[in-house]
């Protein structure tokens, strides 16, 4: 007992130890790792100020928490009440999957105030995993337990009052814990070039340029902190009210519905023409609502025009296709490079379970660390350099689909592997005859997961570091008050998102056949 | 042996206005599920007729529709063609009466409900005070043998324990039909006996007309009045056999030649069944 807690503490304090004598090194190890007492140093001093800029992220990220989730919750409702909804909201839930939030940033600044862009940047962040979770649980209900509340003369309402609602619960939390730290990263995303005071946006965004490497860790650190510490608390609760047997990993599709399937071919199509149609028409209407001007704030017809029609069409496509041209590659490389080591990494765990053991509490952790806290620190290894947006867009990818693919290894059946095994195969044999095979489904719904994560990833980098691509196309433009190139750039992201979300879709039909 | 099924003759013109006496009337019914592979005849032309207060078994070969046959007398499934009739009404409007009830293979109970709350659950369906059943509820978890056992959850109850709860669930609307689709199909053969006694108690007690859905001969030949011999592809009748047994029946009588002699002819029909 006394061993099992002196244990990790012994190592923490060993770690620590370590990273402090590597603090001490001449130049290298004082620039890129501050030792912990340098950074716990700036805490004390500077106290004040890293109070006020964590307390006015954490305000925006819990009224963001709670509005999001609200609307998440209703939504997962109406859907598993009424799958058609759904249909006609499916491109609008691939999208809220897909878009890189640090897009959304730029344009929100454009059409609301103060700190609403933060808040609803953190509720939209946090709208699809809640949504997602919610519906698999509201969905996911034993049969038989359906056919008992009918054989009673039960209904769809007496179902959802007796089963759903109560069987959602678990897989609700854990919707709820990716929720907590998701919307800490929707809050800070929401402070790049908002010109608010306060938050660790802000904090981060000021302090890139001082070469005050404590600083930076301890922005990170904080970041981090905030995040997982909402993310601990839903645990804890998850845990308390229901054990600890849901997944951990935020989900990367939506939940089955009826779907289209039983439908006939035009009414399949007219569903699917709405699905398409949906995300513009809402992008157009609410602009509408908000009576702004079409010169800072463009619906799809203006964006259109300004791209494809107007005087300024050819210096815009030009400016678009150098940035995309620069970005998709280094995402595309992150991504594949992350999921390769990702999907390897697992493998390996299957024939050395000791490794997974030493590295799940680790990957569990980083996962959930918002994606904003590293790029201080790839700041101080890498400096501005482009290998700093690719490991960005590595570590991103990597830490999830490590968690999930694991958890397909680890699903794959005892006695399957144990056919192999009476015939004398070994681990590798295992390994290559079941394992992989049984997780191919999980390789696709990584896939789908980092995806969206590596190309939010790059375009972190590139605002932040490197200068380059589309995240810096839309902090250059939002600075030079080119309106039509903000909108043109967030929704030409969000486009590249949606398609490689439904590329990989493709893919796995055809994979998994 | 003639495979005629003479009682097929007996049911036709069953309908609404279906003598008095009989409690489930199928009349001529065929019920064909789309599949991948085409449209599947899981019921094939089946006509039954149950009279009051009595006890059928239901036994063939997997895919004989025998359980289609009891989701459909259940509401669960509407038939391609024929009727169902439960007491002379549309099965989903008698069962909106309270006056069905139904287990499962499974236990199909919420986990999150004590054994108590989920023996209630029907009653709450229905928009029935549960109050006011609180001794009956209570009676049956005696009647069941899990006195004692009202708060557990049903994660703390062995499989035979949960099932019980599901029988007792089955008959806390006091109906009038009970529909019983292998119910003790996953229990272990010692755990069957013992609920198969109990059930006959059960039954004896309150003479509810029941339908029991079986894989096991000697099962069926212990519990009912008569048993339905199924064949597949189609799913048809191809037999239905009265037991003669006097009430109650005892364990003894499972090692009498009577009664092996009544489950090898139901062996036989089985088989031959499959032949066809």
């Amino acid at each position: 007992m006394i061993v099992k807690v002196l244990r990790p503490v012994a190592i923490a304090l060993a770690v620590l130890l370590a990273w402090e004598l590597v603090g001490h090194i001449p130049v290298d190890g004082i620039r890129v790792f501050p030792p912990p007492t340098a950074i716990l140093a700036d805490y004390i001093a500077e106290w004040d100020l890293y109070l006020a800029h964590v307390g006015e992220t954490l305000r925006t990220a819990a009224i963001g928490f709670v509005i999001g989730n609200t609307i998440a919750i209703l939504a997962a409702l109406v859907f598993a009440r009424f799958p058609l909804v759904e249909n006609i909201f499916h491109g609008v839930n691939v999208t809220l999957f897909a878009v890189p939030m640090i897009v959304v940033g730029p344009v929100l600044v454009l059409i609301l105030d103060a700190d609403m862009p933060q808040i609803v940047l953190a509720a939209l962040i946090i709208y699809f995993p809640t949504m997602a979770a919610t519906l698999v649980g509201l969905r996911d209900v034993d049969p038989r337990l359906g056919d008992l509340i009918e054989v009673y003369g039960g209904g769809e309402s007496a179902k959802l009052r007796f089963i759903r609602l109560r069987s959602a619960l678990p897989s609700l939390f854990a919707g709820l814990k990716v929720a907590a730290s998701l919307s800490v990263l929707g809050a800070i995303l929401g402070e790049f070039g908002s010109g608010e005071r306060w938050g660790l946006g802000t904090f981060l965004l000021g302090s890139l340029g001082q070469a005050n490497a404590p600083r930076l860790w301890g922005i990170g650190i904080a970041a981090a902190g905030l995040a997982m510490s909402g993310f601990g608390i839903l645990a804890w609760i998850n845990h308390r009210m229901f054990g600890n047997s849901v997944s951990v990993t935020m989900s990367a599709r939506l939940p089955d519905s009826k779907g289209t399937r039983g439908l006939q071919l035009d009414r399949r199509l007219v569903l699917t023409t709405i699905a398409i149609a949906l995300p513009f028409l809402l992008w157009g209407g609410i602009l509408e609502l908000t009576g702004l001007s079409p010169i800072i704030a463009p619906g799809p017809l203006e964006s259109f025009h300004y791209l494809f029609l107007g005087p300024e069409s050819a210096m815009a496509q030009s400016a678009l296709f150098k940035a995309l041209a620069s970005t998709v590659p280094v995402a595309a490389l992150g991504f594949a490079a992350g999921l390769a080591a990702a999907f390897v990494l697992a493998a390996l765990t299957v024939l050395a379970p000791g490794l997974s053991r030493a590295l799940m509490p680790v990957a569990l952790l980083l996962q959930s660390t918002p994606l904003v806290a590293i790029a201080p620190i790839l700041l101080l290894v890498f400096g501005r350099s482009l290998s700093a947006a690719v490991t960005m867009a590595v570590i991103v990818v990597f830490f999830p689909a490590f968690v999930l693919l694991s958890q397909g290894f680890a699903l794959v059946p005892r006695a399957a592997l144990e056919v192999v095994e009476v015939y004398g195969g070994s681990r590798l044999k295992r390994l290559l005859i079941v394992s992989i095979p049984y997780s191919t489904p999980y390789l696709f719904a990584a896939a789908k997961l980092v995806a969206p994560r590596a190309l939010l990833g790059v375009m972190i980098a590139e605002w932040l570091l490197t200068g380059t691509g589309l995240g810096n196309l839309l902090d250059f433009s939002r600075a030079q008050l080119d309106y039509g190139l903000v909108w043109s750039g967030a929704a030409a992201s969000v486009i590249v998102a949606v398609l490689a979300y439904q590329l990989i879709s493709v893919a796995e039909r055809f994979a998994t056949r | 042996m003639s495979r005629t099924p003479l009682k097929l003759t007996a049911a036709d013109g069953a309908g609404p206005s279906g003598s008095g006496s009989s409690d489930v009337a199928v009349d001529h019914v065929s019920k064909t599920f789309d599949s991948a592979q085409g449209k599947l005849t899981a019921l094939d032309n089946v006509s039954l007729k149950m009279q009051r207060g009595a006890f059928v078994a239901i036994i063939g070969p997997s895919g004989c529709g025998k359980s289609t046959l009891l989701r459909l007398i259940a509401g669960l499934e509407d038939a391609t063609l024929g009727a169902v009739y439960v007491r002379g009404d549309d099965p989903k409007v008698f069962r909106a009466k309270g006056e069905l009830g139904i287990a499962f293979q499974d236990p199909a109970l919420l986990p999150w409900r004590s054994v108590y709350d989920n023996i209630a659950l029907p009653l709450q369906v229905l928009g029935r005070s549960v109050k006011r059943a609180d001794a009956d509820i209570r009676e049956l978890i005696d009647l069941v043998g899990l006195s004692g056992h009202q708060d557990s959850l049903p994660g703390q109850l062995s499989g035979g324990m949960r099932q019980r709860v599901a029988i007792a669930r089955a008959l806390v609307t006091q109906p009038s039909v009970l529909l019983l689709d292998e119910p003790f199909g996953a229990l272990d053969q010692i755990l069957r006996r013992t609920m198969n006694l109990e059930l006959q108690r059960i039954w004896m007690q309150r003479r509810t007309t029941t339908m029991l859905v079986t894989h096991g001969i000697d099962e069926a030949v212990f519990l009912a009045d008569q048993v339905v011999v199924m064949s597949a592809k189609p799913g048809r009748i191809a037999e239905i056999v009265d037991i003669p047994f006097a009430r109650p029946r005892t364990p003894e009588l499972m090692a009498s030649p009577e009664f092996h002699e009544l489950c090898d002819r139901l062996a036989e029909s089985l088989f031959g069944g499959k032949q066809q």
